[in-house]
């Protein structure tokens, strides 16, 4: 099943003719906060629901996605929960130890929506195209054979990143925490539709030009090996979000007047514009130099330190 | 005025060595659970305070009840990296601030849970903490930017050490239960110098932490303007300062830990570690002389 946000706080089911079923007042029952609290209580309830949400879907009467304005099927989470790295790319080395960051949740940008660079002076601003884990119920130290259970389903994630900003020497990853710098789309896909998460095919096109082209297969720590660790420091909520990293080979510029479209296979696709009121430029395409930084990262731990500050930056 | 939360749920105000009830001012307010509320009453507290202050005045006090953290899940905490001249000379460092789990905050008289974690060391910091009272973005580097606050709380950011694979210090603050706070929120007319408050940390008894907000590097204008050029700031979210690593210690199995801040109050917390590891007690010189001499976090 496929759940999206459309249009004006409203909640809805996408049914096989891509149409959009509008089912936000299956949800009023819960007595919502506000609008921000729908889609966590239809994943929260999602068993019982689920029954009905199928013979909505099936009478038909939806609106045409095409006709919807689709929103970020994640409105507002608890937590974004991003991992650092988290893919081979294309190197040998033994898995890495996992770290992670937080991204302020009201960075929620979403289909169609526009990401607006800030006037800091950031040495680029990058895409990084990545699956992210929705999560279905409170949970507190998953053992890994039951991580998967607590997933509600799998959405497409931008990681819009601002590089080499803030104190040298100092991995803050607060360049991702941006206003609109973080961009869900275009809708969750429940787990039961998604067999195998470590088998997608992640892409992002820039202005149609191919950047990232990658699979989740290369991911270092599998899904439910992440929900076991995150599980572990902290407790996980129901609409909570788990970015499980990009593959930084194909990473590249966003700049004022690009449409950027993220996708993976098996979930969808979503469009993002860029506006950046000072019109500033970088190259174009992929960005060679830190594809081969992270791989030389990658290959070399101990240099990890001093080419981060070397850049002012580090790979994220 | 010093508002906190009871363990039942309660909104208070405190008088004397007590508390008044002052729920019904913010009785419309709807909510499922403690977290959901706060954020809300928060946003109401500027143009209900002659309501609150009313009540406050009304009535005998109760005697102090349990209390929970003022703000119990946070729409967000931010927290700054080193942000304290920890008696060097040298040039301010660059500011740098970066995100908690909210689900980390405890209230007064919590547990500190240490994880089963290979952290090297888990550390207390002791910090101002500021509270977010309206919806702000790019707020100016001056005296306006206070006008975003509901107030001034104490927090101590628990700190696991060597986790995670970029330094420094991130996901070992991050941990359930590694962000006591409390044990009200000082409203800012309570606190007329947020630049001029002694604090302290005392662990069994022992004194570990003691500076004044003076040293900071980037004062609470200066935090408030960079993190909402970043960001928009939402009522409920929670800053905190940063922390002088003169006087940091380990905290272990059976710890008592009490933090006070001028004006704010003292909020104590206990220590369990299941595995029951073992540090050297009383301050980490290593630790100090590393931040007095080139900051950090």
């Amino acid at each position: 099943m496929r759940v999206a946000a459309f249009d004006r706080d409203r909640i809805g089911v996408i049914g096989n003719d891509e149409t959009v079923v509008d089912v936000t007042d299956l949800l009023k029952c819960y007595d919502p906060l506000g609008p921000e609290a729908l889609l966590p209580d239809l994943i929260a309830h999602f068993a019982d629901l689920r029954p009905e949400l199928a013979r909505r879907v099936a009478a038909g009467g939806g609106v045409p996605v095409a006709e919807a304005r689709l929103r970020s099927p994640l409105t507002r989470p608890s937590k974004i929960v991003c991992l650092v790295g988290n893919y081979r790319e294309g190197t040998d080395r033994p898995v890495q130890i996992l770290d992670l960051f937080f991204k302020s949740p009201e960075g929620i940008s979403g289909p169609g929506d526009t990401v607006v660079l800030p006037p800091h002076q950031a040495s680029i601003f990058h895409h990084e195209a990545e699956l992210a884990v929705v999560i279905g119920r409170e949970a507190k130290d998953l053992a890994e054979a039951e991580a998967l259970d607590a997933v509600f389903g799998y959405v497409v994630y931008n990681d819009v990143s601002a590089r080499g900003l803030g104190r040298a020497g100092i991995n803050s990853f607060l360049g991702k925490s941006f206003d609109t710098f973080a961009a869900f789309g275009p809708w969750i896909v429940t787990k039961d539709e998604v067999p195998d998460p470590q088998a997608l095919h992640v892409t992002v096109d820039v202005n149609g030009e191919r950047r990232q082209d990658y699979s989740t297969a290369d991911m270092e720590r599998p899904v439910q090996e992440l929900l076991t660790y995150i599980s572990s420091v902290m407790t996980l909520h129901p609409g909570d979000v788990i970015c499980c990293g990009t593959n930084h080979q194909g990473l590249g510029a966003m700049q004022d007047g690009d449409a950027v479209v993220t996708a993976i296979s098996g979930i969808g696709a979503f469009t993002i514009h860029v506006r950046d009121e000072h019109e500033r430029a970088w190259t174009r395409g992929v960005d060679r130099e830190m594809a081969e930084r992270v791989k030389a990262m990658a290959q070399h731990p101990a240099a990890q330190t001093a080419a981060q500050a070397g850049s002012g930056g580090s790979a994220r | 005025m010093k508002l906190v939360l009871t363990g039942d749920n309660r909104l208070g105000v405190l008088r004397g060595d007590g508390m008044v009830d002052v729920s019904a001012a913010f009785a419309d307010v709807r909510f499922r659970t403690a977290a959901d509320r706060m954020p809300r009453v928060l946003a109401l507290l500027g143009e209900r305070r002659a309501r609150v202050d009313e009540l406050a005045a009304g009535g005998a006090p109760e005697a102090m009840p349990a209390l929970q953290a003022p703000v119990p899940r946070p729409p967000k905490l931010i927290a700054a990296f080193g942000n304290y001249r920890e008696g060097s000379d040298r040039e301010r460092q660059a500011q740098d601030m970066f995100l908690e789990s909210p689900d980390s905050v405890i209230g007064p008289d919590g547990v500190v849970v240490l994880p089963n974690h290979p952290a090297t060391i888990f550390h207390h910091e002791a910090e101002l903490a500021l509270v977010i009272g309206r919806r702000a973005k790019d707020l100016p580097a001056d005296e306006r930017a206070l006008d975003a606050l509901a107030g001034y709380a104490a927090a101590i950011d628990v700190s696991g050490r060597g986790l995670g694979r970029m330094g420094p210090s991130r996901i070992g603050k991050s941990f359930d239960t590694f962000t006591p706070l409390g044990p009200a929120i000082a409203t800012p007319d309570e606190v007329p110098d947020p630049q001029a408050l002694r604090v302290t940390l005392s662990v069994n008894g022992e004194p570990r932490q003691d500076y004044s907000t003076a040293d900071m590097e980037y004062g609470v204008v200066e935090v408030l303007a960079f993190i909402s050029a970043y960001m928009t700031l939402v009522p409920g979210d929670v800053l905190l300062c940063g922390t002088n690593h003169q006087g940091l210690g380990a905290l272990q199995d059976g710890d008592r830990v009490a933090m006070t801040i001028d004006r704010i109050g003292t909020l104590a917390v206990s220590v369990r570690d299941p595995q029951r590891r073992e540090w050297p007690r009383g301050i980490d010189q290593a630790t100090a002389a590393r931040h007095g001499a080139v900051g950090g976090a």
